[in-house]
């Protein structure tokens, strides 16, 4: 989990880095390639796919129809605000276990191993089951949710944690500081870049959690109207469906990056790789 | 004789919070199962009976290497043609340069979310499926690769250039030691997507294997089957991320 924590922070870094270097130098080839992207799929579809097919020039003119539908903009809402839901419970739940994991020996012991096993298991098998507990519900949803969420969190908190440096909690032990006090004042906003790093993943996973759950409980949602549209060929007004998820993935990531460099100028991750 | 009875209490040791970690989850499990309705959760005692009765009954292992032809099909695919054209954009930077925030954009998409439009215009059957595990498997190890040969530094390139070292050799002695651990991370990555990806296509194309395993265990209300293959879901998930942390530590020693 360090590790991967490192790598999604060090990319980024890395990129501003070459970026600012070679920005002029990489703008058209990106352009160019970009368009014979589109091209070569608006052509494979023309030529070789049924008409119903999403194709560039038509997903396109899909846009403003979609974005101005009330059926699509409730979806949007629904999910938005169960995604929002999920991950604030996450954020709290997965915050105060992960320092507890961190800073405790025998807290870490006892939860290490059934935390690696719940976050190596591909989360949506748990969907049938919850599908039992809660019915086909959006009470359902927010728990693939969480489930989906939570561990990135946990286990990104737990590292920070645990790499407080030592001098910081002798000087509060030495100011006679109580253990409470040194988990709010210090470890956790030591921690702070890795929480960051662990909302991140966590954020992509709960959009990925809250469309899994649509497609599988039939609650309705930006997932379960890219489902309805693609079943009942409207493949260019679901692709929009798509597009705004990537779009919101993409956004996750900048968002937080922005956060990082914006609130915690001094933390470098990229320092300890290169 | 000293020596080695103290190097197995070590051993002891420091395995001992694992075992006891285990067992006490398994007790936490056994005793929550036998306190709620068999509806809503079943022991641990009664999930393993069930996954013998299911094993012995012959429903068991027919799934479980339907659903591993599935993810060894899907992700030998995504690195059979993830990791040459990973290369091979590491090599013609000016093709790098042109994909890269593509990839990052795909790598980024939530795959799942493509599932649909597959259903309807592949239908069902083998194919489908496979494209799912592929589609969720590749990326990773594309992105990984080209960030490995963004890492390369220009003047190892140049300093090989100027000794008019081969194309070979700059592959052998440059290229390679270089990216190779970073597609490693892409292919840690990648078997976690990809078992993912096996379930989701499971799911949602055509129920085969596993997941067909425990859709309709579900569906008949089975909760003891549905805890028997969530946990050898799990199982499979933990031994595959472990296998993927070995390839991917075994390759990071060349690594600066």
């Amino acid at each position: 989990m360090a590790e991967q924590a490192l790598n999604t922070a060090v990319g980024p870094a890395q990129k501003t880095q070459t970026a600012s270097g070679a920005l002029s130098g990489a703008f058209m080839p990106r352009v160019i390639t970009g368009f014979a992207i589109l091209l070569t799929w608006e052509l494979v579809v023309r030529a070789f796919a049924p008409a119903y097919v999403a194709k560039p020039t038509t997903v396109i003119l899909a846009i403003p129809k979609v974005i101005t539908e009330p059926a699509f903009l409730q979806a949007l809402g629904s999910s938005l605000a169960a995604v929002a839901e999920g991950l604030a419970i996450t954020i709290v739940i997965g915050t105060v276990l992960g320092l507890l994991m961190g800073r405790s020996t025998t807290f870490d012991r006892i939860f290490r191993v059934h935390i690696n096993f719940f976050n190596a298991m591909p989360m949506i098998v748990v969907l049938p089951l919850f599908s039992l507990w809660f019915g086909y519900s959006s009470a359902a949803r927010i728990a693939t949710i969480i489930f989906a969420a939570i561990f990135a969190i946990t286990m990104n908190v737990a590292d920070g944690a645990r790499s407080v440096p030592r001098e910081y909690l002798e000087v509060s032990r030495s100011f006679r500081s109580g253990r409470l006090r040194m988990l709010t004042d210090i470890v956790l906003p030591a921690s702070m870049p890795y929480l960051l790093a662990g909302f991140r993943l966590a954020a992509g996973r709960a959009l990925i959690g809250a469309v899994v759950a649509e497609f599988f409980l039939s609650v309705g949602g930006i997932g379960y109207y890219i489902l309805y549209n693609s079943r009942s060929y409207h493949h260019n007004e679901a692709f929009v469906g798509v597009l705004l998820l990537a779009a919101f993935g993409v956004s996750f990531e900048l968002t937080v990056n922005w956060a990082t460099r914006r609130f915690m100028p001094w933390y470098r991750r990229d320092e300890k790789t290169t | 004789m000293i020596g080695k009875s103290t190097l197995q209490s070590t051993a002891l040791r420091r395995h001992a919070p694992f075992w006891f970690s285990i067992f006490s989850g398994i007790a936490v499990w056994e005793i929550a199962g036998r306190s709620v309705s068999p509806a809503f959760m079943v022991p641990f005692s009664t999930t393993i009976a069930r996954l013998w009765q299911l094993t012995v009954s012959g429903n068991f292992i027919p799934q479980l290497v339907d659903s591993g032809k599935l993810f060894f099909a899907g992700f030998g695919l995504a690195l059979i043609i993830g990791m040459p054209l990973g290369l091979l954009l590491a090599r013609i930077r000016i093709l790098r340069v042109g994909v890269e925030p593509y990839i990052m954009l795909l790598y980024a998409t939530p795959m799942v979310a493509l599932i649909p439009f597959i259903l309807s215009m592949m239908g069902f059957g083998f194919a489908p499926k496979l494209l799912v595990v592929f589609l969720f498997s590749v990326f990773p190890v594309l992105y990984n690769t080209v960030e490995g040969a963004r890492s390369i530094k220009p003047e190892l390139i140049e300093v090989a250039k100027s000794f008019r070292s081969s194309e070979w050799a700059l592959w052998r002695e440059v290229m390679l030691p270089y990216t190779l651990p970073y597609t490693m991370t892409g292919v840690r990555q990648a078997i976690g997507r990809a078992l993912v990806g096996m379930i989701a296509a499971e799911f949602f194309l055509s129920a085969t294997g596993l997941g067909q395993l425990i859709m309709s265990a579900s569906q008949n209300f089975d909760t003891g089957g549905v805890f028997a293959s969530i946990l050898v879901i799990g199982l499979l998930g933990v031994g595959l991320t472990r296998l993927g942390l070995i390839i991917e530590q075994h390759f990071a020693r060349w690594r600066q």
